[in-house]
């Protein structure tokens, strides 16, 4: 059976050996064994700590197979985004360049730099076995953060931020990186994506450049890769658009990808999600839900069928009950598939 | 040859001139016009209608036998003063993190008005026909002596802006890489707006924000601060008497602006007071020659006269001038000039 739960030390070595097996780079989990203690550590801490808690906390969720003790993704979430430090982006805008004298217009688009998205509810760290990209496994992974939001709204932003995957090409360049960050970093752009995940932040601060970066002054190819995704995140846009988030000005400084928000609240998972008892049972069918328990520390997620109806309690299958950890009468969430 | 102000009956040559000056000196306008409000304020400057800063000393450089104009060339009293003068700045970011090992220094153009203020030269143009006999020497160091005169008139530092590298077809790759984006129209006309004096457009239309120079095209980044090969000549003669490139360039095509203190000119510096004797066995100055030759000015304002004689005429504090010397410097003995040689010594010289 396939669950989320919340990451542990014992899953190092899988999540090293996910890291290695997926094509797509995970920025947030650092291919460095400590760096990646170091998340986990403070995903700990964040699960243990108390629904009052304040301030950044950093939670990192794997997918588990139980019948075989499988690792098979992680995803996660930062309550704010930097985690105390700027979180930086180019806010794609425009200057009008008008003279009504010589009958000329020009509207030039321009990336000034930005720390607006500081602070906001940030999902990263997705990573999936390549072998599960296209089921439904991918959105059990990504949505049970959701659901885990929707127990603990208090704790998160109202307003949700993604950074989507830019272009780049198989060999690793990336043609925005080149245009811009490569002349004030001076390293290509997988050393920089890799100081990124394994540095202290201030490197960004330090090197990313301060002026407004006038677009058509840009190579071709680098201003058409503004705001677009990387065809390997295509599946999680999809997803993310379905839930309810859209692309905003805001792209990443990197690789020009687009930044998505949604409203926390008016996203599709929290807007349908249902909270009530569980009652095991032996009784199958219905409709795939999301099912998770409500616990913080010991939080699970997994898909299941279930019956919805009117009432305190809900049936689940005793299996699923199982694998979430709950026994009759305990608090569940579900939310359609 | 000498050089006096400009006077209002020479506006049909001026504006054959500038019909034969082509693009690239955009203080030149083809436009009968603005030439017209040109020779108007030349002509407003010296007569002293004008405030100072307001004032354009334009000279016309004329051949005694036909009293035909040969060139012009001008001193600017004050720039930005009645409009804006802009400029970029070649200044640098530096960009450093020793966590990761990076010290990026980058070239960035600062848009700036910094050079409001300073007095110019320009608008030098020396008709084909006579681009021999140290004429263009003549045309344009005889304004260093105007300056030497009047230094009150004018501001602390003195600047020539350099026409820009472009290609045989004209083309300026700065103009491609950077100013096409935001004026969206030939290099050509934005060049002739300039001429007309059409300021505001650039404000209205150029990039405000700070450019970094690798951003822009390989061989704009070449461009920047690069003179025409045409221009390379002139620009030696300006290095020669002291001026240096200042870290501004041309917004249009990345020319470079040389620039000195009035004080520090060699030909300002150098110049000295002589007592004129009139004579008619002087030697006569051999113009094939480099060498040898002095500027002569008359120190008169309104009726200011440069012109080029033998520097062996000098003796002394007495400066020998023959009868069609004198008047053309419309000087008499007992008058006092001022001269200086009209090449700096080389240093193979001492």
């Amino acid at each position: 059976m396939l669950v989320v739960r919340p990451s542990n030390f014992v899953d190092l070595t899988s999540i090293e050996r996910l890291l290695n097996a997926t094509d797509a780079r995970v920025t947030t989990l650092p291919k460095d064994r400590d760096k990646l203690s170091e998340k986990i550590g403070q995903s700990d801490d964040a699960f243990k700590s108390g629904v009052d808690q304040e301030g950044p906390a950093s939670f990192l969720f794997v997918l588990e197979d139980t019948d075989n003790q499988t690792l098979m993704g992680t995803s996660g979430i930062d309550t704010e985004a930097g985690g105390g430090y700027p979180f930086f982006n180019y806010r794609m805008d425009a200057v009008v360049h008008a003279s009504h004298h010589l009958d000329v217009s020009s509207k030039v688009p321009v990336l000034f730099l930005s720390h607006e998205l500081t602070g906001k509810t940030l999902l990263r760290s997705f990573s999936i076995d390549p072998e599960h990209k296209n089921s439904e496994a991918f959105d059990l992974l990504s949505r049970a953060r959701l659901l885990f939001m929707a127990c603990l709204p208090e704790r998160f932003h109202r307003e949700v931020i993604i950074e989507i995957q830019g272009i780049f090409d198989d060999k690793g360049d990336c043609p925005f990186w080149d245009a811009v960050g490569r002349h004030f970093f001076g390293i290509d752009f997988n050393t920089a994506d890799y100081y990124c995940s394994v540095k202290s932040k201030t490197f960004m601060s330090e090197l990313i450049p301060q002026h407004p970066i006038y677009v058509p002054l840009l190579p071709e190819v680098a201003q058409g890769n503004i705001g677009q995704n990387h065809e390997a995140a295509n599946r999680a846009c999809q997803l993310f658009y379905r839930e309810g988030f859209s692309k905003t000005v805001f792209i990443d400084p990197f690789d020009g990808g687009p930044v998505l928000t949604g409203e926390l609240n008016n996203l599709f998972t929290l807007k349908q999600v249902r909270h009530k008892k569980a009652r095991p049972s032996d009784v199958v069918g219905g409709l795939k839900y999301l099912i998770s328990n409500r616990s913080l520390s010991d939080f699970r997620c997994t898909i299941g069928t279930l019956v919805d109806g009117i009432g305190e309690t809900i049936r689940i299958p005793e299996n699923v009950a199982e694998a979430l950890n709950v026994k009759e009468g305990d608090p569940i969430a579900y939310a359609p598939l | 040859m000498y050089i006096r102000p400009v006077a209002p009956t020479d506006i049909d040559a001026l504006c054959t001139m500038a019909k034969n000056s082509g693009v690239g000196v955009t203080t030149l306008p083809d436009n009968r016009q603005k030439m017209q409000a040109k020779l108007d304020k030349a002509v407003a400057s010296f007569n002293k209608e004008l405030p100072e800063k307001d004032r354009l000393y334009l000279f016309a450089m004329i051949d005694p036998a036909t009293d035909e104009i040969a060139g012009i060339c001008a001193l600017e009293a004050s720039i930005g003063h009645d409009d804006i003068w802009y400029n970029y700045h070649i200044g640098k970011t530096v960009h450093a993190s020793k966590d990761i090992g990076v010290h990026k220094i980058t070239k960035t153009l600062y848009l700036s008005n910094d050079l409001t203020g300073s007095s110019e030269i320009c608008t030098l143009f020396l008709m084909p026909d006579f681009r021999q006999n140290q004429n263009g020497q003549l045309l344009s160091k005889s304004r260093y002596l105007f300056l030497a005169e009047f230094q009150e008139l004018f501001g602390r530092d003195i600047i020539a802006e350099m026409r820009g590298f472009s290609d045989e077809a004209g083309r300026s790759p700065v103009w491609e890489s950077l100013g096409r984006h935001f004026f969206q129209m030939e290099f050509s006309d934005a060049d002739y707006l300039t001429g007309l004096g059409n300021k505001a457009f650039i404000a209205e239309l150029m990039p405000k924000f700070p450019i970094y120079v690798p951003m822009l095209s390989k061989d704009a980044q070449e461009a920047i601060g690069k003179v025409h090969p045409d221009t390379e000549p002139a620009l030696s003669m300006l290095k020669a008497e002291g001026f240096d490139f200042n870290g501004y360039v041309d917004i249009f095509d990345g020319g470079p602006t040389v620039s000195a203190r009035v004080t520090n000119v060699r030909a300002v510096k150098d110049s000295q007071l002589y007592t004129v004797a009139v004579q008619d066995d002087t030697p006569a100055p051999d113009l094939t020659r480099k060498d040898g030759l002095s500027l002569v000015s008359n120190r008169q304002f309104e009726n200011y006269r440069v012109s080029l004689i033998n520097t062996a005429a000098i003796d002394g504090t007495t400066l020998h001038l023959s009868t069609a010397q004198a008047r053309n410097l419309q000087v008499a003995a007992g008058d006092s000039v001022r001269a200086v040689a009209l090449r700096p010594r080389r240093p193979s010289d001492d």
